[in-house]
């Protein structure tokens, strides 16, 4: 199999096919991270897309240095990033309207869930509790097993901060699942003092 | 304190590994990505591809094709990564105005006064090439204009393409046609103000005050004088009242 660099330095000079092969070996992967970031397919696809256009775009300044998967990560999450800040008010609207029809209609929980669909919203809704680099490396980490040193290659920090981050969005998201769990639901809370 | 539900790490584990699986993309994703590749017009593609160049004051040169100089200094840096990005939202229908300054003293005179006097088109408007003439006090100038146009260095940002001939017709582009009609569609289409609910303010579109704005407050005006009317003030960031009457 034709590996990733031999693959990337085809795309420098303008190889569609090459390009097309690289983009169909991490689409996937791509996709999962910019959806989890974004939240909506569509918004993931763009994002996608964007990114990768800068891959070929911007194929020239890659360094042979970078493994390619470490450098697309940290394209995509850029484009992801900006996408973010750019709408993050903007969201607020679409996310109290996901919200209302949050039951088994989000698009986030139509595949078959290895945990079941409740299990998936804890963490999708604990996860917005997440400082946002915490949940881009967690991302990250989850989606394709990136080792820190890649994360602090994405992300252009330090591998300290990287685990430090990833501690405490862990601790964070521990933290809010297991109040979920434990809170009763607020119906049940005004019967019971009725 | 109350006890809590802990939750193991293994479970912590499994969660996660379950919400971040990857799901597979389907073969259309490549392919769009592709046609979009082969597409001649893509707002990012144009925005990342465009030669852009500075001196300390402000923006000197932007073309499609070319090499600019690369920037000699932070400020020049500065100044061409944030003419980037203010491109790149503008043809993306997110900004109706630039906030990077251009540099004009390296024109002709001529070509200086007509640049500057097409820099302060409101957006989405248009002006005659004769109008143009007449305002910078040369009313038989008509084809020189029309020249000093067609040799804008800064087109987009200085907006030579809201100029258009008295009689209606499109006249001519440096950049091509296809591309000034595009524009000025897009122009069309993109708002100029927008106010927020919660705050009274009014902004031009692509102000950063406006795009923290929470999308339920978001207000879409006309003019300044129709959010006043209602009780807005304009930004003091972006100065709507300045730009637009």
């Amino acid at each position: 199999m034709t590996t990733d660099r031999e693959l990337m330095q085809r795309v420098a000079q303008g190889d569609e096919p090459a390009f097309a092969e690289l983009a169909n070996r991490y689409s996937g992967r791509l996709l999962t991270l910019a959806w989890r970031l974004l939240g909506e397919r569509a918004d993931a696809e763009d994002a996608v897309q964007r990114a990768l256009l800068k891959v070929y775009t911007s194929a020239g300044t890659y360094r042979p240095e970078w493994a390619v998967s470490t450098w697309l990560y940290r394209l995509s999450t850029n484009v992801c990033v900006d996408e973010i800040r750019r709408r993050r008010s903007r969201s607020s609207l679409r996310q109290a309207m996901r919200e209302e029809g949050v039951d088994g209609q989000g698009p986030l929980f139509s595949g078959t869930a290895v945990a079941g669909p409740a299990r998936r919203l804890d963490v999708r809704r604990a996860l917005e509790s997440v400082p946002l680099e915490a949940r881009i490396l967690l991302a990250l980490r989850y989606v394709d097993g990136l080792s820190y040193q890649e994360l602090a290659r994405v992300r252009g920090i330090s591998v300290n901060t990287v685990k430090s981050q990833l501690a405490r969005g862990k601790s964070i998201l521990k933290m809010a699942l297991s109040e979920r769990r434990r809170r009763p639901r607020p119906a049940a809370r005004v019967a019971k003092g009725a | 304190m109350t006890p809590r539900t802990t939750l193991t790490h293994d479970d912590l584990e499994s969660s996660l590994t379950a919400h971040f699986h990857p799901v597979p993309a389907t073969g259309d994703l490549v392919r769009r990505t592709l046609d979009a590749l082969r597409d001649d017009f893509r707002p990012e593609r144009f925005a990342e591809l465009a030669q852009i160049e500075a001196s300390d004051r402000g923006i000197r040169m932007l073309s499609p094709e070319g090499e600019a100089r690369p920037p000699a200094s932070a400020a020049e840096k500065r100044l061409t990564a944030k003419a980037r990005e203010e491109l790149f939202e503008y043809l993306e229908g997110r900004r109706s105005f630039f906030s990077v300054p251009v540099d004009f003293s390296a024109m002709p005179s001529f070509q200086r006064k007509v640049l500057e006097r097409t820099y302060r088109i409101p957006f989405g408007e248009t002006r005659s090439y004769a109008r143009i003439a007449r305002e910078i006090g040369n009313p038989r100038a008509v084809r020189a204009v029309g020249t000093a146009l067609g040799r804008n260095p800064v087109p987009i940002i200085v907006p030579c393409h809201r100029v258009l001939r008295s009689d209606g017709s499109l006249g001519g582009y440096g950049l091509g046609l296809p591309l000034k009609v595009r524009l000025l569609g897009l122009e069309r289409a993109t708002p100029v103000l927008e106010g927020c609910a919660t705050t009274g303010i009014v902004c031009r579109v692509g102000c950063p005050d406006a795009m923290r704005m929470r999308e339920d407050s978001r207000v879409v005006f006309a003019s300044v004088a129709d959010a006043r009317s209602v009780g807005y003030r304009p930004c003091k960031v972006c100065r709507p009242a300045d730009a637009i009457a």
